[in-house]
């Protein structure tokens, strides 16, 4: 392993192949746009200057790690030729951060902060670009901010592999386009660009101007939308930051949706569907327990279930795959011996969206029909005509296809037509107003945590499966 | 005339450009001989031994670069030669593309035998057509007479030459920046590590050499090295084409001998300036070498630029070069104001935009001009431009930043007082003139 000196101390370099691997991997901070872990280095934003001895000042991201080479990241030098890089960056940067979402994770920002800090040198009038321009229904592009560090191009090229960006004219005419005839709509993961720019060009259209991103913060979470489980971050605001004057609803509110990195799941990357959980999550939530459609108290109905249960010779569950690892413990354990279970789908794939690609996307649209599996066996769901009591747990069933004579519990969350076609039907929390784990379709566990308060009127399975067996009604066998 | 010839010593005719024609002065048969007797490493020490030095603007030893490739590590190599030709001032390849195209051709042959090419490329500036049409032709003839192609004389050699025709970008003769232009990927120069003979094109150890260079192959294998050495000085050997433009009576392109007086060359051989007029200044070589000053000099005593002679040596220690080999000239009277918004200008629209300090210097700096030329000239310009173009020196990935750099501050050295004038009083001292008049 080569031996390294920067700023003095000995570094050794492990893995690392180049000085700003290296110097980032050991704690020296060397600021840096166009290098990402990811992606290619092009070296084309020059910020990333150091200092070797002997060799003077040049980029850290392309330069290989020699034995005993000595490094200096911040001498008078350095510090020198990146203000004055910093000058150049902003030349003809609008500096427009009062109105830009980026403002507060911005690199351009910080380091302006850190390195620069001083006023503009140039004098001249800056070159105007198009601002707002549409990329996709999805993303827009400010060619004002952008530094053209080429990150986006280069993510549709080696990450995504859509190919649709790239850089049109030359010199300071310079503009990031989509190829002709494109438009970013056609790359599924195309949200992760704006995350990888390092200032505000690429911006969400749906978190366009919601929210300064300091009045924000994120809770870990799990994607639930396919068998990959990636890890995200839900940004909501800030407790602290909570206004009274604002509809609750608001205040708890999932502003928007990026990844949490986990090397042996995801990576940095989710797709777009990960950014819309709210497809999901937001639809309109049952809140209410009934009892073939009308209204009852929540133990109305785990009595009325009860009473099914105990009615019951042939009962059948079919499992959700959205259920976390804790809540199917839970069943196993409370009604385990009740019920011969099957894991089903919750959901499959929709109208248009993509099936399963090389990147992440998975064909199962469950987050834990692993984890459910392990505990309930992989047979496909299968119910006998004499059967006399099926308990539905999750979404994905059609009840006209149940045997006629079958009592049926359905316990969900959302406001579907089945919610009504129940005998039973009994209100659960969703992902986001409990914590749990998945297991994904590769055997990792990843951990969500809760960031919404539950509805009045709803309950977690891991409550409920106790409360449907406890002692009195039916022993546990 | 201006000393002993080694690409340029036959008469043109109707037909010289044949290959007959070239025959007939002995073509090709270094070719054979080389196929026939040496090894590809012989023909490497030939190239090293004779001291030819790169003829596309940075005058690195030839023999050097292609040491940097081993002929039989097994891998795919590229050799290409560059006849972009792109830089201001410069249309010297051209003159071989027309009038000898089997010299380039024969030393592309011996090139690709020497390095172990398979495929070879000559990437020829889009704008050039009759340069493309001879070539072509050219290309045509060797292959109909197995020059090109499986088995090359028998040899066993096997070679096919590709003619590419770039679009009319400055930045494209930048040689990793081509190899994106081969590829047909964006024509974004590359940062160096990895070096081009270690991974050039399709990742492929690759020489990228300019069309005079490998041009000289041909006569070098076939005259040998020594004699190759006896031409020139002995740090600069062989001769230079120059092609030569501006204020000068007989512009036009000369093979010169290194080391010729600079003097004869402008007065003698060229004919002296238009209109009688003093020497005012001299780009050697291109834009992108350092302005020298002639008679109102300011660096230089007066009258320097005409005590010198023309070889790497001299004018590298004037603090210029021979660049690209293409001269202007420009006479007293001009305003050097003007004339470096129009070499900024230029820059500026063909800086390829990648990196930060090109990409914005080289505007940063054209703006300035513009407006000082327009009459809002600043006094803290001049320090402004300084700035920018010292910043740019060795902080790009490519030599484009840099040359900006070196043009601006070469000029502001030589002629602060005109910059100084037309800032103080908004106007040009000599009118704003680029005509000679
Ligand atoms: C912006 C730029 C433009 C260039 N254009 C040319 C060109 O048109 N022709 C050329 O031969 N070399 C050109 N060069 C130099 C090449 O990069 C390369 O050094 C040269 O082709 C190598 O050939 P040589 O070693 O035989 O001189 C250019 C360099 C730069 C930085
Ligand atoms: S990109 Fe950064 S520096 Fe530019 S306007 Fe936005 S927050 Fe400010
Ligand atoms: S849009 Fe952002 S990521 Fe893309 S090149 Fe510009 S600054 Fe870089
Ligand atoms: S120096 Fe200029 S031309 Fe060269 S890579 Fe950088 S931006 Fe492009
Ligand atoms: S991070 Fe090294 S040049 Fe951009």
């Amino acid at each position: 392993m080569p031996v390294i000196f920067i700023n003095g101390e000995a570094v050794d370099t492990g893995e690392h192949r180049t000085v700003l691997q290296a110097a980032l991997a050991n704690g020296f901070y060397v600021p840096h746009f166009c290098w990402h872990p990811e992606l290619s280095v092009v070296g084309n934003c020059r910020v990333c200057l150091v200092e070797q001895e002997g060799r003077g000042v040049n980029i850290a991201c392309n330069m290989p790690v020699v034995d005993g080479m000595r490094i200096e990241t911040d001498s008078e030098t350095v510090r020198a030729q990146r203000k004055a890089m910093l000058q150049f960056i902003l030349l003809n940067h609008p500096v427009d951060c009062g109105i830009c979402d980026k403002a507060g994770e911005c690199a351009l920002q910080d380091y302006h902060y850190a390195y620069n800090g001083e006023p503009a040198l140039s004098r001249e009038p800056k070159q105007k670009g198009t601002k707002f321009y549409p990329l996709s229904s999805r993303i827009l592009l400010d060619n004002e901010r952008c530094i053209l560090c080429s990150r986006c191009v280069r993510f549709t090229r080696e990450v995504s592999k859509s190919n649709v960006l790239g850089i049109e004219y030359r010199g300071d005419s310079a503009l990031v386009r989509p190829a002709e005839d494109r438009t970013l709509d056609d790359d599924p993961y195309s949200d992760n660009v704006i995350d990888i720019c390092p200032v505000g060009a690429l911006l969400s259209r749906s978190f366009l101007h919601q929210a300064r991103v300091w009045y924000l913060e994120p809770t870990p979470s799990v994607c639930p939308r396919c068998a990959r489980g990636c890890n995200v971050q839900l940004w909501h605001r800030k407790p602290e930051w909570r206004l009274k004057g604002l509809d609750p609803a608001q205040n708890t509110r999932i502003l928007r949706v990026t990844p949490l990195e986990n090397p042996r799941v995801n990576g940095p990357w989710i797709c777009n569907r990960g950014r819309d959980l709210g497809e999901v999550l937001e639809r309109p939530r049952a809140e209410q327990a009934l009892q073939k459609g009308a209204g009852v108290t929540m133990m109305e109905a785990i009595e009325a279930t009860r009473a099914l249960m105990a009615e019951s010779t042939r009962s059948i569950a079919l499992v959700s795959s959205w259920a976390s690892n804790e809540e199917l413990r839970a069943f196993r354990n409370a009604l385990g011996d009740n019920f011969t279970s099957f894991v089903k789908p919750d959901r499959l794939p929709e109208e248009g969206e993509v099936v399963e690609d090389e990147l992440l996307i998975r064909a199962d649209k469950n987050p834990n029909t692993r984890g459910a599996q392990a505990l309930f066996g992989s047979d496909p769901p299968e119910i006998p005509e004499d059967a006399d009591l099926i308990l539905v747990w999750g979404e994905g069933v059609d009840f006209g296809r149940l045997p006629r004579g079958a009592k049926t519990v359905f316990l969900g969350s959302w406001l579907l037509p089945e919610v009504g076609h129940a005998d039973v039907f009994i209100p659960l929390s969703i992902q986001t107003e409990r914590r749990g784990h998945y297991t994904n379709f590769e055997g990792v566990v990843s951990a969500f945590e809760s960031c919404q308060p539950r509805p009045e009127g709803v309950i977690d399975a891991e409550t409920l499966f106790p409360l449907l067996a406890a002692p009195g009604a039916w022993g546990r066998g | 005339m201006t000393g002993r010839k080694v690409l340029t010593g036959f008469e043109i005719t109707a037909d010289s450009h044949t290959l007959a024609a070239y025959r007939a002065r002995g073509g090709y048969e270094a070719l054979a001989r080389a196929l026939e007797t040496m090894q590809p490493e012989d023909v490497t020490q030939e190239i090293v031994d004779s001291g030819i030095q790169g003829r596309g603007g940075a005058a690195f030893p030839a023999g050097r670069k292609w040491q940097g490739i081993d002929p039989h590590d097994g891998q795919p190599h590229y050799l290409i030669a560059n006849a972009d030709e792109g830089e201001p001032g410069t249309f010297k390849d051209r003159w071989v593309l027309e009038h000898d195209p089997h010299a380039l051709l024969e030393s592309m042959l011996l090139g690709s035998y020497a390095l172990g090419v398979r495929h070879a490329f000559v990437y020829i500036r889009g704008e050039y057509d009759r340069p493309w049409r001879r070539l072509d032709a050219a290309v045509e003839e060797a292959y109909a007479e197995g020059l090109f192609g499986e088995n090359i004389l028998g040899s066993g050699f096997s070679c096919d030459l590709f003619v590419f025709r770039g679009a009319g970008a400055y930045v494209c003769g930048e040689a990793s920046s081509l190899l994106g232009s081969i590829e047909g990927t964006r024509a974004w120069p590359r940062n160096r590590p990895p070096r081009m003979t270690v991974r050039g094109l399709y990742q492929a150890p690759t020489v990228v050499n300019n069309v005079e260079t490998i041009a000289s192959v041909a006569w070098i294998i076939r005259n040998g090295a020594q004699a190759f050495r006896e031409i020139g000085t002995e740090k600069s050997p062989g001769t230079r084409l120059i092609s030569i433009s501006g204020h000068i009576r007989y512009p036009g392109v000369y093979e010169v001998e290194l080391g010729y007086s600079w003097t004869k060359f402008l007065h003698e051989d060229c004919g002296g300036l238009l209109c009688n007029k003093a020497l005012k200044a001299v780009i050697p070589g291109g834009i992108s070498s350092q302005v020298l000053t002639g008679m109102d000099a300011k660096v230089l005593t007066p009258g320097e630029v005409e005590g010198m002679t023309l070889d790497h040596e001299v004018l590298r220690a004037a603090g210029s070069s021979l660049g690209s080999g293409g001269m202007i000239v420009i006479a007293a009277g001009t305003c050097m104001v003007r004339l470096l918004q129009i070499m900024l200008r230029f820059y500026r629209h063909e800086s390829c935009g990648q990196c930060t300090p090109c990409r914005e210097g080289t505007g940063w700096m054209h703006r300035i001009i513009d407006r000082i030329v327009a009459g809002d000239g600043r006094p803290e310009d001049i320090g402004t431009l300084y700035h920018i173009a010292r910043f740019n020196d060795g902080t790009t990935i490519c030599g484009l930043g840099d040359a900006a750099g070196y043009a601006a501050i070469a000029m502001l050295d030589n002629f602060r007082d005109e910059f100084d004038h037309y800032i103080e009083h908004g106007h040009s001292k000599f009118g704003g003139n680029l005509e000679c008049q």
